[in-house]
Order: C-alpha cells, then sequence, then structure tokens
C-alpha cells in the first residue's frame, strides 16, 4: 500500500511514567493530512498525556515521534511549534490577567525593529484572526478573565489559526461552549481539515466524535484499545471500548486513511 | 491611588498650618522615599510573578557595607567598589534565584533564609565597624547639602519630560491610525498627558523653591529621586514593551499556561532575581551616600516597607497584578504618612501602630474593591 501519502504524525511505541505510574504504554498512533482522529478514553486513559507529549508539555520517555517522515526531537513547546503542532487545552492555557491580543501572542510576539513588543501591529492581527472566528468580539483589550467561556475559546483558537498550525491538537474543545459556539469550533475543523490540516480530538462527545471525525483511536488505562475508521463502527462498539476496553468482533482496524 | 495621596498631603497640610507642603518639607519626603522607592520597583515584579523576596534590606546592607569598606578600608575609587558590589548584589541574587527557579525552593524560604544570613555577612564584612564615606562626589548621589541638579537643569529635566509625554502619546496616536486601531477622542488622551505634566512641573518647582539657609541658590531636584525616576522609568518600560516583562505577568497571571506556551520560566525568574540584585546595589549606593557611611544594619527592616510600598500601591500577593507607578505612589503615601506625622509630634509608637494599619487598609480597600468590579485575581 505505498501509495498512501506520508503520515503527517507518526508517533511511535510511546511510554510515560509519573513515578510507578504507567500513564502511557506502548501506544503507536499515526495522523495524515486532512484528517480528523479522535482520542477517546475515560479521564485518566492517557490520552491527554499523550497529546501533551506530542506538544512538548512533557518530556517523551521512551518511543519516536515522526513528523512529516522525520524523526522530531520534541522536548519543549517551543519545539512543538516548530514543528507545526499547536495545541487548544481543556483549560485553554491563558494568562487571565492579560488581554486577548497579549494571550493570543504569548511566547511568540511581534517585535519591532528595536526589539521592543509592537503592541500596535499585534493588536491589528489580533483583530483580524478574532473577527474571523467572531464578527461580534470586540472588547479585545480586556483581560480575559472578564471574557465569557466562548470568547475565551475564540483566544486559545486563534492561536492555533494566526500561527499557521499544520497539526493541532483539541482537548475537549467545545466541553464549556453553547451550542452557538460549538457550531462554531465543529465548522472551523472543517474548514481547517480542508486546508489539509491534521487534528486530533480529545474529547468525549459522541456526536462530536461521529460527526468531525475520520477514525477514532481508543485508550484505555495507559494502552490502546484499538484504532478504526468512524464509519465503520457503532456507538456502542465505541463506548464497550472505552468502557469495558474491549475490541468490537469482527470489525477491522485503520491506521492508515 | 493618587487622589489619596492628594488627600493625604491635604489634610497634614492643614492640621500642619502648612508645614507639610512647604518646599523643605517635600524635599525631604521625596528624598527620603527614594531608597525604598527604588527596590519597590522591582519588588513589584518579583510580587506579580508570584515570588517574594524578604532579603532586600539584608543584602541591601551587605552590599552597602562592603562598598563602603572597599573605599574607606580598602582605598578603592568608588566606581569600582561600586561595581564590585554590584557584582556581589548579582551573585547574591542569583543564588537565590537559581535555588528557586532551578530547585523549586519556594523563594519565602529562601529569601528568609537570606534575611538572616546576608546580615550576618554585612556585620562580617567589616567586623561590624561602621565604615565612613569621605568621597565628596559619592556623597551627591546620596542627596543632602550639595546632592541636588540645581535650578537650571531641574527645569530642563522638566522641559524634557514634559516633551516627552506629548511626543509619545502623539506617536501612539498615530501608530494606531496606521494600523486602523481606533483612538481615543483627542481632548481626553490631551487630558491624559495633562496630569503628568503639571505634577512634574509642580514637583520641580517646589524643589527649586527650597533653598538651604546656608547656600546662595535652591536645591532643584534631588539626585537620589533622579536615580528613582530613571529607576521607575526603565521599569515601566521593561513591563510594557519588553518580551520580559510581559513573561513575567504571564508567569503570574497562570504559570501553567506560561509554560505551556512555551514562555522560558526559569530563565525568566532567574533574569528577575538579577534585575533585583542590580536596584539593590542602586538602592545600597544612594543609602551609604546619603548616610555618608556603611553601618551593619543599614536597610534593616527595609523589606517590610518595600512589600508595604508595593502591596499599598496595588500589587495584589496572589501575582499577576500590579503597576511600576502604583509602586512610586505606595511608597509616597507611607513616607507622607510618616513624615506628616513627625510633623504633628506624634510619637514613635502610634506612627508604626498607624502605618500598619494604613497597609491592612490598603489591601482591605483593594479587596472589597474586587470583589465589587467582580475580579477574583
Amino acid at each position: 500500500m505505498s501509495q498512501h501519502p506520508q503520515p503527517l504524525v507518526e508517533m511511535r511505541n510511546i511510554r510515560k511514567a509519573f513515578g510507578g505510574v504507567h500513564a502511557v504504554e506502548d501506544v503507536s498512533i499515526k495522523l495524515y493530512p486532512g484528517e480528523v482522529v479522535a482520542l477517546l478514553g475515560h479521564n485518566g486513559a492517557g490520552k491527554s498525556t499523550l497529546m501533551k507529549m506530542l506538544a512538548g508539555a512533557y518530556p517523551i520517555d521512551s518511543g519516536e515521534v515522526r513528523i512529516q517522515g522525520e524523526t522530531a526531537a520534541i522536548r519543549t513547546p517551543v519545539d512543538a511549534q516548530r514543528c507545526g503542532i499547536e495545541s487548544i487545552y481543556q483549560t485553554l492555557a491563558l494568562a487571565d490577567n492579560l488581554d486577548s491580543v497579549a494571550n493570543l501572542f504569548l511566547g511568540r510576539e511581534l517585535l519591532t525593529r528595536w526589539n521592543t513588543l509592537d503592541d500596535h501591529r499585534m493588536d491589528a492581527e489580533a483583530r483580524k484572526v478574532f473577527h474571523r472566528l467572531n464578527k461580534n468580539f470586540k472588547n479585545v483589550r480586556t483581560p480575559v478573565r472578564r471574557l465569557s467561556g466562548g470568547q475565551r475559546q475564540v483566544v486559545a483558537i486563534s492561536r492555533a489559526i494566526y500561527f499557521n498550525a499544520k497539526i493541532l491538537i483539541m482537548d475537549e474543545p467545545t466541553a464549556a461552549l453553547g451550542p452557538e459556539e460549538t457550531a462554531m469550533v465543529g465548522n472551523l475543523v472543517k474548514q481547517l481539515k480542508a486546508e489539509g490540516v491534521g487534528i486530533f480530538l480529545i474529547t468525549h462527545d459522541m456526536p462530536d466524535v461521529f460527526g468531525l471525525s475520520d477514525r477514532l483511536a481508543v485508550m484505555k488505562n495507559g494502552k490502546l484499545v484499538g484504532t478504526y475508521r468512524t464509519t465503520d463502527v457503532a456507538e456502542d462498539e465505541v463506548l464497550g471500548m472505552i468502557i469495558a476496553g474491549k475490541q468490537p468482533e469482527g470489525k477491522v482496524q485503520t491506521h492508515t486513511l | 491611588m493618587g487622589t489619596v495621596l492628594a488627600a493625604i498631603a491635604i489634610v497634614f497640610n492643614i492640621l500642619s498650618g502648612g508645614l507639610f507642603m512647604s518646599p523643605e518639607n517635600l524635599y525631604n519626603i521625596a528624598q527620603q522615599t527614594a531608597v525604598v522607592g527604588v527596590v519597590a520597583t522591582v519588588v513589584v515584579l518579583i510580587i506579580v510573578a508570584r515570588h517574594i523576596d524578604l532579603s532586600v534590606g539584608s543584602v541591601m546592607g551587605f552590599v552597602g557595607v562592603l562598598i563602603a569598606t572597599l573605599m574607606y578600608t580598602g582605598g578603592w575609587h568608588w566606581a569600582t567598589a561600586s561595581l564590585a558590589g554590584l557584582a556581589v548584589a548579582i551573585a547574591v541574587s542569583l543564588y537565590q534565584g537559581a535555588l528557586t527557579a532551578k530547585l523549586g525552593v519556594p523563594s519565602f524560604v529562601v529569601t528568609l533564609g537570606g534575611l538572616m544570613s546576608f546580615r550576618g555577612a554585612a556585620f562580617l564584612v567589616a567586623d561590624g565597624k561602621t565604615q565612613p564615606v569621605n568621597d565628596l562626589f559619592f556623597q551627591r548621589l546620596g542627596g543632602g547639602f550639595d546632592g541636588a541638579i540645581g535650578v537650571t537643569p531641574s527645569w530642563v529635566l522638566a522641559a524634557v519630560i514634559v516633551a516627552a509625554l506629548v511626543v509619545q502619546m502623539w506617536s501612539k496616536r498615530r501608530a494606531k491610525a496606521s494600523y486602523e486601531v481606533p483612538n481615543n477622542p483627542l481632548w481626553l488622551d490631551a487630558a491624559i498627558v495633562l496630569v503628568p505634566v503639571v505634577i512634574v512641573l509642580g514637583f520641580v518647582a517646589a524643589m527649586n523653591a527650597y533653598q538651604i539657609p546656608s547656600k546662595d541658590a535652591p536645591q532643584g531636584v534631588p539626585i537620589p529621586v533622579l536615580i528613582w525616576g530613571v529607576v521607575a522609568l526603565l521599569l515601566s518600560f521593561i513591563v510594557h514593551r519588553t518580551r520580559f516583562g510581559r513573561y513575567v505577568f504571564a508567569m503570574g497571571g497562570n504559570p501553567e499556561a506560561a509554560a505551556l506556551v512555551g514562555i522560558p520560566v526559569r530563565k525568566v525568574t532567574l533574569m528577575l532575581f538579577a534585575l533585583m540584585g542590580v536596584l539593590i546595589t542602586v538602592a545600597a549606593i544612594v543609602s551609604i551616600a546619603r548616610l555618608n557611611a556603611g553601618t551593619n544594619s543599614l536597610g534593616t527592616s527595609m523589606e517590610l516597607y518595600v512589600i508595604a510600598a508595593a502591596v499599598i500601591g496595588g500589587t495584589a500577593l496572589a501575582g499577576g497584578s500590579g503597576s511600576i507607578m502604583g509602586s512610586v505612589l505606595g511608597a509616597l503615601i507611607m513616607q507622607s504618612i510618616d513624615s506628616g506625622m513627625l510633623l504633628l509630634d506624634v510619637s514613635i509608637g502610634v506612627r508604626y501602630v498607624i502605618i500598619g494599619q494604613v497597609l491592612i487598609a490598603a489591601v482591605v480597600f483593594d479587596v472589597i474593591y474586587r470583589r465589587v468590579t467582580g475580579d477574583t485575581v
């Protein structure tokens, strides 16, 4: 099957332990351009830990990460950003005391030629990105703790869009959102997918899984239960994998597009 | 907060029959606040980043005595002695910073140890002996008899500051316009510029009105105040215009997020402590120049005053919020109350009681204000 495109991300035999607890054990997973892979599992199944390793937030104990076929040494969030990996964390990772513009560019500020912060340029650029996601988002200079859940989500998502993510990790992006904002996130996922961005979607929400993902991977107790094409499995089979760690009978695992 | 300071000044002025607002008293208050004010500016940043530094007074004492000893006993030139002091202060701060940033020892513990150790070190440097400072040029850095810049330079300085304020606002409006970001109405921006302009002109006028009776010309702006002003401007610049300043606030607002977006948290913490070392040296120099001596008790309990100045100035001990200008006002409020009560012949015991309660009142006000506006940080 050599005519398959090259995977955007290939994580091979990844392991991670915290003290004596094996958070992730020998997990291998691939992500292709323009593909959405849903990562499912109980709380503590290891899906967030796996993604945090890809995002450089946790160091990997053993295993290999390949980005577009090349071995990537991802040790810090900056390494991950260089590989085109952006993350939208469940906690959103926003500094509540700073405004949305500062948060959008946090860690990657635009500078003037004197190496000082170019606030006006950042302000202007930020307004453009926010406007794309939410036309009513005007109070960009308010500390983000005063913004609504949806606006805070817009700020977090804007990071991924502005910095042209090739690989996007979304950790429960719709957990705190109303229906309208959930639809906005759904549309965004489809739009990014069409642009060839690969997306890992961590979620508990079955409509999201079946509405947005191409493949789904289920984890339990740090191990991968299985990876299937979303259209091949039914909801109760997915729940069986999440709750009992039971692979559905007669279904073939799919590790490629 | 500026209003509070103005109210304090007016009340004391009435109670003291006009003595409080006399040029001489304003000159003394400005000059006496400078040392605490210089250190308070950087303590704001330390607290914003969710750390604390209890060792500032002891380290200042240690470095001050060291510089004085090198000059008096060692016969060094004041410049080389000061540079040596700077090197030692940075080394001390990096030691404390590394324990905090690299090993994760709480800065409260590290600097509490430092509070004791470096007071001891201040004693050890000169075996507890007072070291006189005789260099006349160096003495001017501390203010005092010849420690002001004179009338004409003071007015020139005021003119430069006013021009800078106007140019800054003008270029800000132009930059906003060029990026199509909405500007404030012109009258509002004009008012925003006018407030500091009036304060600067009023302050310089007062300093230029003060003449020591045995001298034939008025004093003008005292050098320690000038140093304080430069430090405050520099730190405001760092806070608003540099990545370092933004990262300090981000780390204070959400340390986890700061790490997740790739801010080099440890490096920033270490740089912050190094900055502390630099400003402690500046404060130590001004301090020994003012006292004309370095003694091992120099800076005793100063940590409490600088933290109080920062807190009165609106810095939240939980981290993430605070401002340099706030610390300037906080330091001035504290010194004004102390000096005002001194003019009214209030006993030292009562003064301590009141200043302590003012500190609490400032925080109570802050807590209530945040509750009303719904800010939780």
